[in-house]
């Protein structure tokens, strides 16, 4: 079942950055990760896909439902995290786990349960009573994290969840991800970690310059080689 | 229950879910609390030094603060405390303000507060509903410290007409609060907290150079503080154009964080 499409999607900015007829979907159970250099339009696309852009052109549907129709108690599927984690510096981590449970319509009686469930499978023990603010970049990504996962959307987008993370926390994530997709969940992921998104992704979708220039095999060898040929070769057939 | 029924009590819930989210966040911040310690304590001491200083018989003071503080009693203290409280209570609440809509955009979490069931619109609710609870709460507050340093300062006890004074400053706070309400709308076009402090200087920029000017009663930047200064002069007409205001500006920037986009 295909929980998010994205069909001639184009939201274009002063300047021509942006992304331009982007066909995408991501089904129910697979993780789809997005991959592309520095300003291809991995954030972009993925806002288009949060309602914080209006696409100019195209449609972008969740559930089979355009955004401008989608009603706003259907949101409580999606579980989100673009650019900045949603953590307020001068509360401590419980406290905004707990508010963006609410936020996410989770019910005020099943809150500390939810909050509880996530703090142990990201292993934030340390960091409840801890403020935000006090808190290491890395420790407030995998806040953030937790904050759009608590809750079990039907659909995760994260983009590039594992920045700034150690190692212990991209494996803590990447378990965390893969386990929601394998409950069901659709997922949509963007990084330009090649080695990370082929631990976790059952797709990688290639953007460049605001376009979807080809797909990578997860499981191929010299991925990177493959991604940098991919790219090349829509360099030149753009200049050609 | 009907769809239009159940999409009304999910409505409802989602307000709720938001007044909850945006007083804790409005509880743990030291903006608000520095705000609301300075207010009141500036208020309260600027009063208290006014009037004690015309008691001590510096006439200089009484020269510049005019023939109604030479008392020195407490119509003299309230004279200087709704004239300092007239400005600078617009000053604060706008900061406060401009602080609790633009922060989301400073910080970063705005994005957080797309894709929920939760909507920015009803989002954007809670918070003025918040700012106005809090203003309404200093209004409470400022009016009791008074009082006390009133009481402090050797005034004696208050009669009526002092006490309803007293409750004018308060109702003062809370209209000072409305007329301060562009911040939020500045602080969303404008996607940060300086739009909003600016918007709140120029507020009351506006409103001394109005005051200055004449500008009248049914001026809704200088009605309340008109009208806490000599009531009898400010038909309630006249001072219901500062709430008014706010009820525009605030359904203004509903419709903004509604539409809201990052594409700057």
């Amino acid at each position: 079942m295909t929980a998010l499409r994205l069909a001639g999607a184009t939201r274009l900015f002063d300047g021509g950055a942006g992304v331009r007829d982007v066909d995408l979907e991501v089904s129910a159970g697979e993780v789809v990760a997005l991959v592309g250099l520095n300003g291809a339009g991995k954030t972009t696309l993925l806002r288009l896909v949060l309602g914080m852009l209006r696409p100019q052109a195209g449609s972008v549907e969740i559930g089979g439902v355009p955004l401008d129709r989608l009603p706003p108690h259907a949101w409580a599927e999606v579980g989100a995290q673009i650019e900045y984690p949603l953590a307020y510096p001068e509360l401590d981590g419980a406290t905004n786990l707990a508010l963006a449970a609410r936020l996410h319509g989770v019910p005020a009686v099943q809150v500390r349960a939810v909050v509880a469930a996530v703090v142990d499978e990201l292993d934030l023990g340390r960091y409840v009573t801890v403020r935000a603010r006090r808190m290491s970049l890395g420790n407030r990504q995998r806040l953030g994290l937790a904050a759009a996962l608590q809750h079990h959307p039907r659909l995760v987008v994260l983009d590039e969840p594992t920045n700034a993370l150690d190692p212990r926390g991209i494996v803590l994530v990447r378990e965390a991800v893969r386990r929601r997709a394998d409950a069901g969940a659709a997922v949509l992921v963007s990084s330009h970690h090649l080695d990370e998104v082929a631990r976790v992704a059952d797709r990688i979708l290639v953007i460049g310059d605001g376009r979807m220039i080809g797909t990578l095999d997860p499981h191929g060898a010299e991925l990177e080689r493959a991604f940098f040929a991919l790219v090349h070769d829509d360099a030149l057939s753009r200049a050609s | 229950m009907t769809a239009p029924a159940a999409a009304g009590q999910r409505a409802l819930t989602g307000l709720r879910t938001a007044l909850v989210v945006e007083s804790v966040k409005a509880r743990a911040s030291l903006v608000l609390r520095s705000t609301s310690v300075l207010l009141v304590v500036g208020v309260c001491v600027l009063s208290a030094a006014m009037v004690a200083a015309v008691r001590a018989g510096r006439t200089d003071v009484t020269r510049k603060l005019g023939p109604t503080v030479a008392t020195g009693d407490w119509d003299a203290f309230l004279s200087v405390a709704t004239q300092v409280t007239g400005a600078a209570a617009v000053l604060a609440t706008g900061v406060a303000l401009a602080w609790l809509v633009g922060r989301e955009f400073s910080d970063g979490t705005v994005g957080g507060l797309f894709g929920l069931p939760v909507t920015r619109g009803v989002i954007a609710s809670a918070k003025v509903l918040v700012y106005l609870g809090w203003a309404a709460g200093l209004g409470v507050v400022l009016p009791c410290a008074l009082l006390a340093a009133g009481l402090a300062c050797g005034l004696g006890a208050p009669d009526a007409p002092v006490l309803a004074g007293l409750a004018r400053i308060g109702l003062l706070v809370l209209l000072s609060a409305c007329v301060a309400v562009p911040a939020a709308l500045a602080a969303t076009l404008g996607r940060g907290l300086l739009p909003g402090v600016a918007t709140t200087v120029g507020v009351v920029a506006v409103a001394q150079v109005g005051a200055t000017l004449g500008a009248g009663t049914w001026f809704p930047l200088t009605a309340p503080a008109l009208w806490a200064i000599a009531p009898g002069t400010v038909p309630a007409a006249a001072l219901a154009t500062a709430p008014l205001l706010a009820l525009a500006v605030a359904a203004l920037t509903v419709l903004a964080w509604r539409r809201l986009q990052l594409d700057r």
